[in-house]
């Protein structure tokens, strides 16, 4: 009897636990995962609620992605572990091509009516961008946060500058006058600028990446399985920075501990992007003004500067059962009125053409002239290419940055050289 | 009929060899099986024969990090040693204050890891860290504590000496008791040293415990990770990656779950190779 009863608890527990993976949606329902920032659910929760007043039979039901170190983390598990939502909103665009090969993510042209409001939505440079290596379109692309220079207006002002910086020349200028050891201890204690320091892969978004795509007019990594990074430009981009780092134009160590060093003018400038304002109209001294402006470029650059803008874009897993119910869904997120939303709401732009020009949206950057800017840039915006392997591509970049720029290891033609054949290397296996 | 006598020791043990089953033996043939493929969690598991292998053996970056461990070894199970049983030595007399001191020693241990690592990450700032502001207050030059590829993995090995001490002062204490004082009382009666008695009568005895100690700060130094993944993710330029941060690497970031297995399998042969070498030294002195 006690066998039994033993039996009988553990086939109930072994219930329980299968339970709880196992996805809790009717069927009619569609699950859309957004991401776990406030501003982005409330935008969820606007726009489900919208549709599912005017779609009973297809109710949508937001969920934020469940907490975890990173999204990408729970979206593997997820995929791994056979709980996908229907549809996922904060997919970073690196990250598609591996997923589509892996067979998990629905092939958007396929759908009705994608490509024709795709087209209308994007520019074709960026549709040929988002393209998988097999021809079709696993992603929509839908915000974008492009990577500027911010700067301090007074510094600048100080130091007799007409602006700011825009070549590699009138930053090494500008970083000569305003580096300083302010407490007179022999060491430098105020830099120009500051870039983490760290080898993580991602922090070259915000340094090596953008300056790259400045430099080469938004040139590739990768191509055909094959680096393609081994040229002038990225050269150039390696040599720039380890200047910065070798004259202490740079800090060396990490400065993310601390107060904020921008706010607190310990530094002139940093590479970031759109959410910086809110941060820091919150948290500014008294006075302080700050602006944004492009990517520093080389010397005799010409025409327009473009930058990283760390796209982040919406994809349909194959667990779902109406990928058309999903996708119609999706198009009442990226409209016009959808897009003015998620200004509104969230403060990151979406992927679409002419986003500086369409009235609909001139409302919004007259009352966030800061946010103007980021309009003007979206235009020369560059996402990541098509690849499997990015996350190591980027790895292998950092690991030779690292080597090169900040501890002047080797040159940056080696540095370089050596991070292509590396990348090479990942494609042959 | 069930003879209930026969079934009752089956049923007993069968909770512990179901954990071993399911949590130690699958687990191991798992991933030895993994070693033969290739792997990236979202896709089929692809054969590959020993391509895993001859990959380890051409992998420049984990040998280094072998290296690096081994260096944080070399470094770290002498000088807690060396301090742990100091410390003991001192905390074993009839001092004032002994419980609090005891105490003191001991609350770093239970301290979490991360949280002792951000700290220390802290001190050893370079600009506006306590340590180099000491210097700097004393005239000596700053030191690049975590930014220095030379020094990174000393400052490393010096802050798991301060986090894990307290542990071993507890077991050499433990050790220091079991020695009977009749010893000493007989080596005074001969004139010998303090110094004498400590290392003719206070080290032989304690010899099983150096060994524990030894064996647990080694396997405790080879599963260095959460020091170097929170303080410098590695660098600089590699010079703190682990072994295990590096298996880690190629499991958890690369998705290379094949290639890791492979990693963690070879890594566990050479702990187990330290370790047999390691009593079989401790007790041939012995």
């Amino acid at each position: 009897m006690k066998i039994l009863i033993n039996v009988i608890i553990i086939i109930s527990l072994a219930y329980c636990l299968t339970g709880c993976s196992s996805k809790k949606n009717s069927h009619n329902e569609i699950l859309y995962w957004c991401s776990n920032n406030v501003d982005e659910i409330n935008f969820a929760k606007e726009i489900a609620k919208e549709w599912n007043q005017g779609n009973p039979g297809r109710p949508v039901k937001y969920q934020p992605v469940p907490e975890g170190r990173s999204s990408e983390e729970i979206i593997l598990a997820a995929v791994v572990g056979k709980t996908t939502p229907d549809i996922y909103s904060n997919m970073w665009q690196g990250d598609v091509e591996a997923y589509a090969q892996a067979g998990v993510l629905v092939a958007l042209d396929t759908l009705k009516g994608f490509l024709d409001f795709i087209y209308e939505r994007c520019d074709s440079a960026v549709i040929d961008e988002i393209r998988s290596g097999d021809g079709h379109i696993y992603q929509i692309p839908w915000k974008i946060n492009p990577i500027m220079l911010i700067y301090n207006i007074k510094s600048i002002n100080d130091m007799g500058l007409s602006g700011p910086p825009k070549t590699y020349s009138e930053f090494f200028d500008a970083s000569k006058k305003f580096q300083k050891d302010i407490n007179g201890d022999g060491y430098i204690d105020r830099w120009f600028g500051y870039s983490e320091v760290l080898v993580t892969w991602w922090q070259r978004f915000f340094d090596f990446y953008p300056l790259y795509l400045a430099a080469s007019d938004g040139a590739h990594l990768v191509k055909d399985n094959k680096a393609v990074f081994n040229n002038e430009y990225a050269v150039e981009v390696f040599r720039f920075l380890q200047t910065l780092y070798k004259k202490n134009y740079f800090a060396r160590e990490e400065l993310t501990a601390r107060q904020d060093v921008f706010l607190a003018s310990v530094i002139a400038t940093r590479f970031t992007g759109p959410w910086e304002i809110a941060h820091a109209e919150k948290f500014k001294p008294k006075g302080f003004e700050y602006d944004y402006t492009t990517m520093p470029v080389p010397d005799g650059h010409k025409g327009p500067v473009y930058t990283y803008g760390d796209p982040k874009n919406i994809v349909i897993f194959k667990s779902c059962k109406d990928p058309q119910a999903a996708w119609n869904y999706i198009k009442t997120m990226i409209t016009e009125e959808g897009d003015l939303k998620l200004l509104e709401i969230t403060n990151q732009l979406p992927r679409r053409k002419n986003l500086n020009r369409n009235p609909v949206f001139s409302n919004y950057f007259t009352n966030n002239p800061k946010m103007k800017i980021f309009a003007e840039e979206s235009k020369y915006v560059k996402g990541t290419d098509a690849s499997p392997v990015l996350k190591e591509v980027f790895d292998l970049i950092s690991q030779e940055y690292e080597a090169c720029v900040i501890y002047g290891e080797k040159t940056p033609e080696e540095a370089v050289k050596d991070a292509a054949d590396a990348v090479n290397l990942l494609f042959i296996k | 009929m069930i003879n209930r006598k026969k079934i009752l020791p089956y049923l007993l043990v069968s909770p512990y060899i179901l954990h071993f089953l399911l949590f130690v033996s699958f687990p191991v043939a798992f991933s030895i099986i993994l070693t033969f493929h290739k792997w990236n969690i979202i896709s089929p598991m692809e054969y590959s024969g020993i391509s895993n292998y001859i990959q380890l053996f051409n992998d420049k970056t984990f040998f280094k990090s072998i290296g690096n461990t081994l260096i944080f070894l070399v470094i770290h199970i002498p000088l807690q040693i060396t301090i742990a049983l100091f410390l003991a030595e001192i905390l074993n007399q009839k001092i004032k204050l002994r419980g609090v001191f005891r105490g003191a020693f001991f609350l770093p241990v239970i301290v979490s890891g991360v949280v002792v690592t951000i700290l220390w990450q802290q001190l050893y700032g370079f600009d506006t860290g306590l340590l180099n502001r000491i210097f700097t207050g004393i005239g000596l030059d700053k030191i690049g504590w975590l930014i220095d590829p030379k020094i990174a993995m000393p400052s490393i090995a010096l802050m798991a000496t301060w986090k894990n001490v307290g542990l071993y002062i507890v077991l050499f204490l433990v050790g220091l008791q079991t020695v009977p004082p009749q010893f000493y009382e007989a080596a005074d009666l001969e004139g010998a040293s303090h110094l004498q008695k400590f290392f003719k009568i206070t080290l032989p005895m304690i010899n099983p415990t150096i060994f524990m100690v030894v064996i647990l700060s080694t396997i405790g130094g080879f599963s260095l990770f959460i020091e170097p993944y929170i303080m410098t993710g590695g660098g600089p330029l590699n010079s703190t990656v682990s072994a295990v941060l590096y298996i880690y690497k190629q499991g958890f970031f690369y998705y290379h779950m094949g290639y890791a297995a492979t990693l963690g399998l070879f890594f566990a042969l050479i702990i187990l190779a330290v370790v047999v070498i390691q009593k079989k030294f401790i007790e041939t002195e012995n």
